[in-house]
């Protein structure tokens, strides 16, 4: 069984040898590199080769494309800062929707029209190249309220909800039919599964994320299911408040950051969705011993139950030990799921 | 002093065009403004946050309500001053060098605002010698520092360290919080306090503030 058989055999419900093993890793494999983030991100053939280095090096299940989430604010023509070593950053004070009448005129950046989206799409066709059908080959694109957030800053998004309810509507409808585009050139060029990134959206309770923002998720993994992909839901932070939420938004895959309590998202979310996580990346994944993550990994196994896959809360994080990161491998290796 | 529970509810609710025009109505009915502000203000702030610890209250809420005690605030503030009165501290707060992320501390600067401290907000991006110019002009004696980025979190302690060389090290505490930050991390870089949200940073100020009273 490769690693790409694995995982689509544990998204599907077959039997798998061992558990999969999925960590999201951008500055961590841009280290093991040996390269700048900055090229990581701006030079799809540099993205690649880390991504390879370190599944290869970790017996990682999957590739991945993620990066950053300016790529498609970028190729709408939104301010960025670039830095050396990280990843760039959007400035909020020039917000390419500050003015929010810009909405109206604003049409969807092509993802094939030589900007950062091209890059993306670049890698995957890439990735296609070098390791199709032996790693899972994972595109990405943003979540409708992180997009949004990227648009007209994440500060005057929040209070948006109620200033002025019917643009963020459109705002989200606007992002929603962006990133499927996104989705479908990613898919095209060999994504074998599309991660979702929204991690505004824990920034939001039940009922705002209720009313604006789960119909819009709905809509983006409704149409990536159109378009023949899988989908890997990632929501940065505190998300227990959305759990219901997000498990009826039928992604193949929630991936949950370390304060969302696995075992409660499972027992919201029913014995068939497949979670992945959640060890938090700082304190025990970077600055722990392989011992106690090996401990912490299994608590999350344990809670999670059979239809599960090893991963940290979020992004490993650059300085984290090699050791570290074969100790949730090891893990990994040592599980046969159920 | 006439009651303007009006302006409590205001607040809590994130209602900023009715905290103003109970603020402007109290002002003209020459209610006194240390009592707003501590009667009011701060109990609406304080309710504010324990809302938010426990999940009732989130961000669009909390930046609502936050909202609407500064619009109460800008009006009551020139009183005050002509008063004479004293805040509870003053609070030098940014995000550090090479971080653009500022939602949380924009948060943790609001709840500090609404509990009676001056805020001098540097905004994100903040180079260290800009926390040492803004400590010595506002003689403050609190600096709170955020990092969203784990690549960014050394320039936390590079603040420190320039806040040391520069001499004033003594004169402030110094807390730090954002979401890859630890207790460890602030023990290691010698900070004074690390806040997991913004209702431990308030009352953690509060607490420093009254050692040092």
């Amino acid at each position: 069984m490769n690693s790409r058989e694995r995982v689509l055999a544990m998204i599907e419900g077959r039997p798998v040898d061992r558990l999969p093993f999925m960590p999201i890793t951008m500055m961590f494999a841009a280290r093991q590199a040996g390269v700048k983030y900055r090229d990581y991100v701006r030079d799809y053939r540099v993205l690649v080769d880390a991504q390879l280095r370190v599944a290869e090096k970790f017996d990682i299940d999957h590739v991945s494309a993620i990066s950053d989430p300016a790529r498609e604010p970028a190729d709408l023509g939104a301010a960025l800062e670039w830095f050396e070593d990280q990843p760039p950053a959007l400035v909020e004070s020039q917000a390419l929707l500050a003015d929010k009448s810009r909405l109206t005129t604003l049409r969807p950046a092509d993802p094939l029209g030589g900007g950062r989206m091209h890059d993306r799409v670049n890698a995957v066709a890439l990735f296609k190249q070098r390791v199709g059908g032996e790693k899972l080959i994972e595109g990405w694109v943003e979540g409708p309220c992180a997009e949004a957030a990227d648009l007209r800053g994440i500060n005057t998004l929040m209070v948006d909800f109620f200033d002025d309810p019917g643009f963020v509507r459109d705002l989200f409808e606007f992002s929603v039919q962006m990133e499927l585009g996104f989705a479908r050139a990613q898919v095209e060029a060999g994504a074998d599964i599309i991660g979702v990134g929204d991690a505004a959206a824990s920034l939001v309770g039940p009922a705002i994320y209720d009313e604006f923002v789960w119909p819009y998720e709905q809509k983006l993994v409704d149409g990536l299911h159109a378009l023949g992909t899988r989908v890997r839901l990632h929501i940065c932070g505190k998300t227990r408040k959305l759990f219901g939420g997000m498990g009826r938004l039928g992604c193949e895959i929630v991936d949950l950051d370390y304060p969302a309590p696995i075992a409660e998202a499972r027992a919201t979310m029913g014995p068939g969705q497949v979670l992945l996580g959640n060890v938090e990346p700082v304190g025990v994944l970077k600055n722990g011993m392989p011992e106690s993550i090996g401990a912490a990994i299994a608590a999350c196994h344990r809670a999670a139950g059979p239809r599960y896959i090893v991963g940290a809360g979020c992004e490993v994080v650059r300085d984290t030990p090699d050791g570290n990161l074969r100790a949730l491998r090891d893990y990994a290796r040592s599980q046969p799921a159920a | 002093m006439a009651d303007y529970s009006r302006l409590y509810d205001a607040i809590l609710n994130g209602d900023a065009k009715t905290a103003i025009a109970v603020t402007k109505e109290a002002i003209a009915a020459d209610a006194d403004p240390l009592e707003l502000v501590s009667k009011y203000m701060i109990p609406a702030m304080d309710e504010t946050g324990k809302r938010f610890e426990c999940e009732e209250y989130f961000v669009p809420e909390l930046l609502l309500a936050a909202r609407a005690m500064k619009g109460s605030l800008e009006l009551i503030r020139p009183l005050l001053t002509a008063r004479g009165a004293q805040p509870a501290g003053r609070v030098v707060i940014g995000t550090v060098k090479g971080d653009l992320h500022d939602i949380g501390k924009n948060l943790v600067s609001s709840m500090l605002e609404g509990g009676g401290f001056e805020v001098i907000d540097l905004g994100a991006d903040v180079a260290p010698d800009k926390f040492v110019d803004a400590v010595k002009s506002h003689n403050a004696n609190i600096v709170c520092l955020s990092a969203l980025l784990t690549v960014t979190m050394p320039s936390m302690k590079n603040t420190v360290e320039a806040l040391k060389i520069a001499g004033v090290r003594e004169q402030v505490r110094v807390l730090i919080g954002g979401a890859p930050v630890t207790q460890q991390y602030a023990d290691e870089i010698g900070a004074d306090g690390y806040g997991e949200n913004a209702t431990v940073a308030v009352s953690l100020a509060r607490k420093m503030v009254a050692a040092n009273a």
